[in-house]
């Protein structure tokens, strides 16, 4: 009994040494900044990768092939960012492949993980990315996939001590939260509820003058979508920022003739594909919110258009002050809490903090 | 996306993250599936790859030599990590490795180089087991399993009595498709408390009857998400549930209820994966159940129906010995007795008559004596 318990505890044994050795892949794969297979094959082959499976006998094969698909699945699927995605369906592939159990280990694919893929395989197919799709194709082809209920079997294995799931903090894409929490859904639900609200005050208090019913901002769903759309604008220019610097490290890599349109502009619509699928259509409102903008400073007007050139730095003055945080920008914006804050001190009118709002509005011009 | 999950609660999603899922209907799920993939995602023949490239071109609105060069690269050559024509030795962990799971793996290999014996007796079980499940395929096609069935991994954990059961979980995992009963699933679980004998057979041992207590106590219960289903296949089946019932009644539980075991599929239940549930016969052998993962079948799967429930693990449990020769299994389990050790104490068939009975077979001195299975006698 006792070789037994060792023989299992030993198959667990290799779970984090097999994490360790994806995540540094797929943090390879993330300095090229590419989301091509031919560069992570390269990386694969000379961190042969391939021997990894070697050494393990009989039986342990299938369940050593098992741990490795199980741990591997996990980077396929959000939070992380398009291109960990697609390295980690590389890796699912590549491990599907070359595993030495025979017949192979299938991959486990959930149920309610379908959409997330379904979703991946649009936004792959939306920019062009034909490797993405084909080795997706490829992989349903040759049947490398368990559509089962879980991703992993589960026996009710309660933990003393929650162990941390140690997410590789670098391959998650940035702050997705705001477009998380204000997605098409709640937008759509926050519609409805807004105008309920409205007709019911509305004939409530006929005879009132409407004074309560002007407390309802009829604006309010346009200028959240357009917040939100202002961040990730800022957001992917902080990024651009970044890109631009090692922009031409990573150029000398073009192939094929679908490949040949600028690789850029492929991976900044897949991001923005990735991350905007849903809200891209909130775009047309964004006057919306430079009207909105205004209208905090209690200035009616076309101001927006003036201000267009500095539409950075107010952004950045204006999240510096609704997030009241002194110190790093970043830090703050994408830290959970400061988010409602943001959403909550727009969005109320009537609050306080407006009023103090306006005057730091007015001290940054 | 959280809404849509909420509208739709026969998609499996964790109630508590790794541990267990809400609950779900096995049916509901299986179509969940289905209305999602197409028909080649199940299907056990494999598809032609030159039409589906084709059609992938096609699709993309791509050249044909750009499709020959997707294919290049994204072959399996572009994933060898050795020469051509020199593999190395998959079985054996390569020199210098750098990926930290070999270097593990290279420590475990040398010391394995130190151990005088090479073989685990448990990795031959193993290795036999696994070699008798994958990939079988009938001879028939009426034995065929149907494409897009449920196939289901269930956990049977030996009763709790061991010491040891917070380190080593001791359990039998089967496999089911989602159209076998539950009444099927229990003729599957062998569980030693069925095969005892009951009574003292001192004055006749040759006159121990072959009635095992399967024979004699045929009821049992499985218990689902509040639901205990019954076995009652035989007229002398009782209700054992009943008691539970309505003990619970009184006491302010919610509400139980029952059904037939032998009516029940798996695919009409309700239940949450990884979430323990209870088998119970002899009127109090209990057994957790687990439903460590239900999903569609595969082409790799053993696809012939007739050896379906398939037996994918058991745990072999060390054997207690007689106490005379240490040899055998012990058959016999005796009481008050002046011949041995112990009290009490177990003997193999060939020391019990030995010590026991003269040569015509005749009783010395005062003992009671009961026949004995041992629990891993069926390993």
């Amino acid at each position: 009994m006792s070789a037994k318990r060792c023989r299992r505890g030993e198959i667990e044994l290799y779970r984090s040494p097999v994490t360790e050795d994806c995540e540094h892949l797929l943090s390879l794969f993330q300095k090229t900044d590419s989301v091509r297979f031919e560069v992570f094959s390269k990386i694969w082959k000379e961190m042969n990768f391939s021997h990894i499976f070697h050494g393990t006998v009989k039986h342990e094969k299938r369940s050593f092939s098992r741990l490795i698909l199980d741990s591997a699945y996990g980077f396929l699927l959000p939070p992380f960012s398009f291109q960990i995605r697609v390295g980690g369906l590389y890796l699912l592939y590549s491990l599907f492949q070359s595993q030495t159990a025979a017949p192979p280990e299938p991959i486990r694919l959930a149920l309610k993980d379908w959409e997330h893929v379904k979703k991946f395989e649009k936004d792959a197919m939306d920019a062009q990315h034909m490797d993405v799709i084909y080795i997706l194709r490829q992989l349903r082809l040759q049947r490398a996939f368990h559509f089962s209920a879980t991703p992993t079997r589960l026996v009710f294995r309660k933990l003393r001590k929650k162990e941390s799931p140690a997410l590789c903090e670098n391959f998650i894409e940035r702050a997705s939260r705001p477009q998380e929490l204000i997605n098409i859904d709640l937008l759509e639900e926050l519609t409805n509820v807004h105008d309920l609200y409205g007709t019911l005050k509305s004939s409530v208090s006929e005879t009132s003058e409407n004074s309560s019913v002007n407390l309802i901002r009829d604006d309010l769903i346009p200028q959240l979508r357009s917040t939100v759309m202002d961040f990730h604008k800022w957001q992917s220019r902080q990024g651009a920022a970044d890109e631009d610097e090692d922009e031409d490290e990573g150029s000398g890599e073009g192939m094929s003739s679908q490949q040949e349109c600028s690789r850029r502009a492929q991976l900044i619509a897949s991001i923005k594909s990735k991350a905007y699928g849903e809200a891209a259509e909130a775009r047309k409102s964004r006057r919306h919110r430079q009207v909105e903008l205004d209208y905090t400073s209690s200035v009616a007007g076309p101001l927006g258009s003036s201000r267009s050139g500095r539409t950075k730095l107010s952004l950045k003055a204006r999240t510096n002050e609704s997030l009241l945080v002194l110190g790093d920008l970043y830090e703050g914006v994408t830290s959970s809490s400061t988010i409602s804050q943001l959403c909550s001190l727009d969005f109320k009118p009537e609050d306080k903090p407006k009023d103090s709002k306006i005057k730091v509005l007015m001290k940054t011009r | 996306m959280a809404a849509s999950k909420n509208a739709n609660t026969n998609i499996p999603d964790y109630e508590y993250t790794d541990v267990n899922t809400n609950i779900f209907h096995i049916d509901s799920f299986k179509t969940e599936w289905l209305n999602r993939l197409q028909p080649g995602d199940v299907s056990f023949q494999p598809e032609d790859q030159d039409s589906s490239d084709a059609l992938f071109a096609k699709e993309m609105g791509i050249s044909a030599d750009t499709m020959a060069e997707l294919k290049t690269v994204c072959s399996l050559d572009s994933l060898r990590c050795h020469p051509e024509d020199q593999p190395p030795d998959p079985d054996v962990v390569p020199p210098d490795p750098t990926l930290k799971t070999l270097i593990q793996r290279k420590k475990k290999q040398d010391y394995r180089a130190t151990l005088k014996i090479s073989k685990n007796r448990h990795d031959l079980y193993a290795d036999e087991l696994e070699r008798l499940t994958f990939g079988k395929k009938p001879e028939t096609l009426d034995d065929m399993v149907a494409e897009g069935e449920i196939i289901l991994n269930i956990n049977v954990y030996y009763p709790a009595t061991f010491e040891k059961f917070c380190y080593v979980r001791p359990h039998i995992t089967v496999l089911m498709m989602g159209s076998h009963t539950l009444a099927e699933l229990r003729d599957a679980i062998c569980c030693v408390n069925d095969l005892q004998v009951c009574g003292e057979f001192s004055n006749m041992p040759d006159m121990a009857p072959d009635f095992i207590s399967k024979d004699h106590f045929k009821s049992a219960f499985f218990y689902f998400e509040g639901v205990f289903y019954n076995d009652m296949r035989y007229p002398e089946c009782q209700d054992t549930s009943i008691t539970t019932i309505e003990w619970a009644k009184d006491r302010n539980f919610p509400t139980y209820t029952q059904a037939k075991m032998e009516d029940t599929r798996f695919v009409d239940l309700k239940i949450k994966v990884g979430f323990p549930y209870l088998y119970c016969h002899q009127g109090d052998c209990e057994h957790l159940v687990i439903i460590t993962d239900v999903r569609l079948t595969h082409k790799d799967d053993c696809l012939d129906k007739k050896l379906y429930p398939l037996l994918t693990h058991k745990h072999r449990v060390s054997t207690q010995k007689c106490a005379v020769c240490h040899v055998y299994i012990g058959r016999w389990v005796t009481t008050n007795d002046r011949f041995a050790p112990s009290n009490p104490c177990l003997f193999c068939d060939e020391c019990f008559r030995m010590l026991h009975y003269d040569t015509e077979g005749n009783k010395l001195g005062e003992f009671q004596a009961f026949p004995y299975v041992d629990r891993g006698a069926f390993n």
